[in-house]
């Protein structure tokens, strides 16, 4: 994972691809400023990385990658991509080793997105009303959901590293998991 | 790990199927072969070991094989896997090393810009779908602190407080994480040092491709220290009570 | 000194013994023979406004253009060589496309400057005639007029780009061969408080006043960048032939009566 105080990558994959890709990524985000003069916004950094993806659509990195941050507007966002720059901003995605696990968890448990129903957690499910998550219910989810991961996924390691975007800056965090 | 070797006689670079005039041999299979590293920080430093044989094959063919290298004067670098690529890596490391000498200033390679280094030019090996067939360590002092860090011909990279390549992986790497991890507080530089020839005197009796010749080199703010090859007794006197393998 | 000052105007590799690079200079000349352009900034949007000379009756104007769509949210207005601003443009067009479709989101009007520039100063990259390098600096002066939009706020930019690749950015500037009196004019009217039909009508008198020729719709060029009300982007929109009828008259520069006479 890395990050600037306003944009965060997660990616999962071949290891020497996500070193590689995020040095090139910090690169490309450092001469943007110089050449610039302002930092790189969330949604601009989407279309860079979906463009470097697909840059090696032919020899692709074997990344899988979550990119998220603030849009113009300040609100959250969040951008999944295929390892060949095929991408979308959602309101939450699971990606890696258990992604078929936790996106149905999320497809679930998340209540992000309210206004557009069929598009957002609760699915297929009646009677729920839609609202937008609070920052401490994202947080238990994200655990409830690494915990599972932990619990099904053999990949999944001994801990899980948090980042939180918000307009006031960056957290960080880690969250234990089981360790066997 | 290359186990394809057991059954084999040796027999380095088979025929390549339907080369044609434009075909390119490139390394599908490690030759001559060094096998485990160990490394492990201490109080003050850190310590890699490895021991001195270029296996071909299952033969034990090279006993004194230096599979570590100087790069410097706070950085070592072991390397596993195939002896003629650490070799090149090697050769890399000391161009490096003259490039830097020559500028006649203070300024000194430290281990973390070894490691990236390396980290970059197996990364673009495999990319050329040419690796140099290797996993190495990097071990040294970074500003004052212990580093040692790992990377392997697929360019994958990462720093831990104990690490080990090879068979050393499976056998030593749990004894080794124990002691450091589980203990939560640095062991002393020769705690670090006698630990190190324990799980080698282990991978001695377990690791067909390991011999009781090594050489352990620490780093500390007092420079690089590269042992003489030593040997190791050993005792195989329990071999006869084991049964199922005559 | 054995060389007399006039030998360094040829190269563009060798500063004069003032510091001088004679052949920047004499291109800044050749715009100084160029037709009038006016940008004018607000809180609005920006106004550009160009003088065009018909030479001759027969001529088309229509074929002779002046102000450029670089993106939808930026326009650039020239004086000088034509065939050099073209170039220029060129560039301006790709990289503005570019940052596009590697960034999504539309390229700020400074960095398009930037990229111009960079162009426009590799004159002196090459002393031998390689192919592809240049032999001259680029005869045009370019005005970048354009909105950066930041969220929900709007930044209306004007830049000023010159031969020798600076570019600097203006509340209002006119460049081309009536340029001094133009800026004159535009320094003694300008207010930061205008609105964009006061730029329009500011753009227009100053025109008026330093044209040759009587201002008409025909010989002059308008354009805007400001944001549109159903999209809520900002627009480049260049004025029609009718359009232009309409702001010379609105805004009282020439008579309906002889707006149509002109015809």
């Amino acid at each position: 994972m890395s990050s600037t105080d306003k944009t965060v990558l997660a990616s999962a994959g071949f290891h020497g691809d996500v070193l590689t890709l995020v040095k090139r990524i910090g690169v490309r985000m450092q001469n943007y400023e110089y050449q610039h003069r302002k930092p790189m916004s969330t949604p601009a950094c989407a279309q860079m990385l979906a463009t470097m993806l697909y840059g090696k659509r032919f020899f692709p990195y074997y990344t899988y990658n979550i990119l998220a941050g603030l849009d113009a507007d300040g609100k959250g966002c969040v951008f999944s991509y295929d390892p060949v720059g095929s991408y979308e901003r959602e309101h939450y995605r699971a990606a890696g080793t258990a992604s078929a696990l936790l996106q149905p968890f999320l497809d679930n448990q998340a209540r992000a997105l309210a206004r557009i129903p069929d598009y957002i957690g609760r699915k297929n499910q009646q009677g729920v009303v839609f609202e937008p998550i609070s920052k401490e219910r994202a947080m238990t989810i994200i655990k409830d959901v690494f915990t599972s991961a932990a619990e099904r996924d053999i990949y999944t390691g001994d801990a899980v590293d948090i980042r939180i975007v918000t307009k006031d800056g960056l957290e960080e965090h880690r969250f234990p998991l089981r360790c066997d | 790990m290359s186990t394809g070797w057991m059954s084999q006689t040796a027999q380095p670079r088979a025929p390549q199927p339907q080369a044609g005039e434009d075909a390119r041999t490139r390394t599908m299979r490690p030759i001559v072969t060094g096998t485990s590293v160990l490394g492990i920080k201490f109080d003050g430093g850190v310590a890699i070991a490895a021991d001195t044989l270029g296996s071909y094959g299952s033969l034990a063919r090279f006993r004194e094989i230096s599979r570590m290298c100087k790069v410097g004067n706070q950085t070592v670098v072991g390397g596993g896997g195939d002896v003629a690529d650490f070799h090149m890596i090697r050769d890399l490391l000391n161009t490096l090393e003259i490039e830097n000498r020559e500028y006649e200033d203070e300024h000194d390679i430290k281990p973390q810009a070894v490691h990236t280094y390396l980290t970059r030019v197996l990364y673009n090996r495999r990319s050329q779908m040419n690796p140099l067939w290797n996993t190495v360590l990097v071990a040294g002092m970074q500003d004052g602190e212990p580093y040692l860090g790992y990377t392997d011909k697929l360019g994958v990279a990462y720093q831990e407080s104990t690490l080990a390549c090879g068979y050393g992986a499976y056998i030593a790497l749990g004894p080794l994480l124990r002691e450091v991890a589980d203990k939560g507080e640095p062991i002393t530089k020769d705690a670090a040092v006698a630990l190190l020839q324990k799980c080698l005197k282990v991978l001695w009796y377990r690791d067909a491709r390991s011999l009781n010749r090594f050489e352990i080199a620490t780093v500390t703010a007092e420079g690089v220290d590269i042992s003489a090859p030593q040997s190791s007794e050993s005792d195989w006197g329990i071999a006869s009570m084991v049964r199922g393998y005559e | 000194m054995f060389m007399t000052r006039s030998e360094y105007d040829r190269g563009v590799n060798t500063f004069s013994p003032e510091g001088r690079i004679f052949q920047v200079e004499y291109a800044n000349e050749a715009i100084k023979l160029g037709a009038t352009a006016i940008g004018i900034q607000t809180n609005e949007g920006v106004i550009i406004a160009v003088e065009k000379r018909v030479t001759s009756p027969l001529m088309e104007p229509e074929s002779v253009p002046k102000i450029f769509e670089i993106d939808a949210h930026l326009a650039c207005a020239m004086s000088g060589l034509n065939a050099d601003a073209r170039t220029l443009i060129e560039r301006a067009r790709v990289e503005a496309q570019n940052y596009w479709f590697t960034y999504n989101e539309p390229m700020s009007v400074e960095s398009v400057t930037q990229s111009v520039c960079n162009l426009a100063m590799q004159f002196g990259e090459g002393s031998d005639r390689e192919s592809g390098s240049m032999s001259r600096p680029f005869g045009v002066a370019l005005l970048f007029a354009g909105i950066d939009k930041e969220g929900s706020s709007i930044k209306p930019q004007l830049f000023h780009a010159d031969p020798s690749g600076t570019f600097v950015s203006y509340l209002a500037k006119a460049i081309g061969s009536g340029s001094e009196g133009a800026q004159t004019a535009l320094q003694d009217a300008y207010d930061k408080a205008m609105s964009l039909a006061d730029a329009e009508k500011l753009a227009l008198q100053t025109l008026k006043q330093v044209m040759e020729e009587q201002i008409t719709a025909k010989n002059i060029e308008v354009a805007t960048v400001k944001v549109n009300e159903e999209t809520n982007m900002p627009q480049f929109k260049k004025y029609t032939h009718e359009e232009r009828e309409e702001a010379l008259t609105r805004n009282g520069v020439t008579t309906a009566q002889a707006a149509t006479a002109s015809e």
